[in-house]
């Protein structure tokens, strides 16, 4: 009898799994602990936030009135002078930097590609390198290196390339360089991956059929390496449309991004305005990654004849 | 012959990877309309050789000169020769018209017409109903059809094709040879053709270069090369056949002329001794080798031999028991000698034979037979083996052909 119900037993568990199988698969159900991770450290935070945006703002005192509903943290952004500005300054600064980092990137990329031996390990140290230091470190090194009595205006000086010193800090230069060295690394390591799987004899036979190294990189190394700047450049945007340090740190007032008006609005007090720029930032942000993921997509890499 | 255009030389080129001499002083001349082989084992510079024609590499010293213009330092996308690469490299994210098309869309052809172009590249390999796949949807076959024609498409003074079939299986590579043959004497394109296949090569080359350690060591076709060996590298190379040593015993004048000198040597693994005319180069105690090729080689069974003959009649007398294995210089220069068979191997069309020597158990030789003319032999067998000496070929102690 015993031996009956353990068969029958063993063939009911299996029968469970296999019904399992066929609305979850297996692989899938490796993704729960990623998922539940995600729901803890974004879905949770961002639904607070997006609750704190809907809330009343108090009159006097905290921060905000817990439990109440109003739209007064977008009442204010519609109403202020500032936020409009800021939030096209960032945008523009977040689109000219992620131009200029996927651009940057993918020439550095090549050219460690290109490189062979000491060179290609010296291009990758450099880039690796300067992550191992954190965010404020480096962009205080970047300060000193390019500030008016800094080693970058002394060498242009010295070398004769410039005849007066030039502001490299406290403008939207400098912030466009520390944000470029902040996000420079990540697209350079995104293009240079999928580059690695580009054959280089395909650079050899376009060579081979008349290309031009320019035009064989046009026809041949882009199209390969599109992926690599698209994830590139989703990285540099919403790094870029979020700058807080470098702006802080290398720009001057007129340099404020939405970042650094949200940390404006939280010193005043005013939770509820803070939140609502902070979702209204964030949700542009993932309509452009998802336009550009879409755009992607749709084109399914460069093709032409 | 004299009137006869020159597409490719290559005049004393050499190319070097630091400490190693990848081709050494090679000189070749490549006429137009001929299909031109590089031979050689892997490692012997010929494609490196096909990439100096190319221009990926550029030699040390030397010069080369395509269709009378010297293009030594030139790009490669400034030379008139294509290239069909090894891996073909077709591009991946173009589409089979878009590959073809792409020479002569570097050359600034509009796309009207430079896809007219491919379109009828594309039915000379027989791939007009793919013009809109891509390269990763094709076989192996099929890819390689399509880099011939992109190459073709740029209608290149010279084409190079770089060992194109080594990753086709052996079916699909014959009839590629077969097909490129056809295309090469119908569009009388040039070409330069890298393989280490002996076989492909005779079945390809209109002349061949054998290449050993960055050196050219032999041109001519396929029927000189082969019947007329100038080392022993070359010999061992196209074909298997059974290396004997031997030794210079001694010198003296030739039996049959008298004026000649002549050097006597031993081969001591058979237990004969032959008589080598005109080898002036030849003193006692070099070494020689001679390659009994298989073809020449007759082997019967050696009836009496064994304790049952296969008639079942009584033993006969064989005369060759009595000389056993010493050389039968009688009637038309033949040797002969006795061994036993080792073993039998199918190999489809052929069986070969493996035959030890009675002399010496090291030594083995090895007979190969199309099935049809196969003698009915196993191994344990009792064999003779027979030969003319005047068909076998000397080689001196470096290697080089000794002619007699």
């Amino acid at each position: 009898m015993s031996d009956v119900d353990t068969a029958s037993g063993t063939d009911r568990v299996r029968a469970a799994l296999q019904a399992a199988s066929g609305s979850i698969s297996r692989t899938r159900l490796l993704l729960i602990p990623l998922l539940l991770f995600d729901l803890l450290v974004f879905v949770v935070p961002m639904g607070y936030l997006l609750r704190i945006s809907f809330a009343k703002r108090s009159v006097g005192g905290g921060a905000l009135q817990k439990g109440t509903w109003s739209f007064d943290g977008y009442q204010y952004l519609l109403d202020s002078s500032v936020v409009g500005t800021v939030f096209r300054w960032t945008l523009l600064f977040g689109v000219v930097a992620t131009l200029l980092a996927v651009a940057i990137g993918t020439l550095y990329a090549y050219a460690a590609w290109r490189a062979s031996g000491t060179t290609r390990t010296i291009l990758l140290a450099g880039v690796v390198m300067s992550m191992f230091t954190t965010l404020v470190v480096k962009l205080f090194a970047a300060r000193l290196m390019l500030s008016p009595e800094g080693a970058v205006n002394d060498t242009l000086l010295a070398t004769g390339v410039l005849d007066g010193r030039l502001l490299l800090v406290n403008n939207e230069i400098g912030v466009l360089i520390g944000q470029l060295y902040i996000v420079l690394p990540y697209t350079v390591l995104a293009v240079y991956s999928v580059l690695t799987g580009l054959d280089e004899g395909l650079v050899e036979a376009a060579n081979d059929l008349g290309a031009t190294p320019v035009r064989a990189i046009r026809e041949v190394v882009l199209p390969h390496a599109v992926p690599g700047m698209a994830v590139g450049g989703i990285i540099a945007f919403a790094w870029s449309a979020g700058a807080f340090a470098a702006p802080l740190l290398l720009g001057s007032a007129s340099e404020r991004t939405v970042a650094i008006e949200v940390q404006n609005l939280l010193g005043q007090f005013n939770y509820p305005g803070a939140a609502a720029l902070a979702v209204v930032l964030t949700t542009v942000v993932l309509v452009v990654l998802a336009l550009g993921i879409a755009w992607l997509r749709r084109r399914g890499g460069l093709r032409d004849v | 012959m004299g009137s006869v255009r020159t597409v490719v030389e290559l005049d004393g080129v050499r190319v070097e990877y630091g400490e190693l001499v990848a081709v050494r002083d090679l000189s070749l001349s490549v006429r137009d309309g001929e299909l031109f082989c590089l031979l050689g084992p892997s490692g012997c510079g010929k494609t490196t050789t096909l990439r100096t024609i190319a221009g990926f590499e550029s030699p040390d010293t030397g010069q080369v000169v395509l269709d009378g213009r010297t293009v030594t330092d030139l790009a490669p996308y400034a030379r008139d020769c294509a290239t069909v690469f090894q891996d073909w490299a077709l591009f991946p994210n173009k589409t089979v018209i878009e590959n073809v098309a792409f020479g002569q869309k570097m050359a600034g052809v509009g796309k009207t017409e430079r896809r007219e172009q491919a379109r009828d590249h594309l039915e000379t390999v027989e791939m007009g109903d793919y013009e809109d796949a891509r390269p990763a949807e094709l076989s192996g076959g099929q890819k390689q059809r399509i880099a011939l024609a992109r190459s073709l498409a740029v209608n290149p003074n010279v084409l190079l094709l770089d060992e194109p079939l080594s990753n086709l299986d052996k079916r699909l590579r014959e009839t590629m040879q077969l097909e490129i043959k056809e295309i090469q004497e119908r569009l009388d394109t040039p070409m330069v053709y890298v393989t280490h296949d002996q076989e492909e090569a005779f079945t390809l080359a209109d002349r061949i270069g054998v290449m050993n350690d960055g050196r050219l060591v032999q041109v001519g076709d396929p029927e000189t090369v082969y019947d007329d060996p100038v080392d022993q590298f070359v010999e061992s190379f196209l074909g298997n056949s059974n290396f004997l040593s031997g030794r210079v015993v001694g010198s003296g004048t030739d039996r049959h002329d008298t004026a000649r000198r002549a050097v006597t040597v031993e081969f001591p693994a058979v237990g004969a001794e032959t008589q080598l005319s005109a080898a002036n180069s030849l003193a006692t105690g070099d070494e020689v080798t001679a390659s009994v090729r298989p073809e020449i080689v007759e082997l019967s069974p050696l009836s009496g031999g064994t304790a049952v003959s296969p008639d079942g009649g009584t033993p006969e007398a064989d005369t060759t028991e009595q000389h056993n294995t010493d050389i039968e210089q009688g009637a038309g220069n033949r040797m002969a000698l006795i061994g036993t068979v080792l073993d039998v191997v199918y190999r489809g069309s052929s069986i070969r034979y493996q035959v030890g020597v009675d002399t010496n158990e090291s030594v083995e030789l090895f007979v190969e037979r199309s099935v049809a003319r196969a003698p009915d032999l196993s191994a344990g067998d009792r064999v003779r083996l027979s030969w003319d000496i005047t068909a076998v070929y000397y080689f001196g102690p470096d290697g080089a052909r000794i002619r007699v």
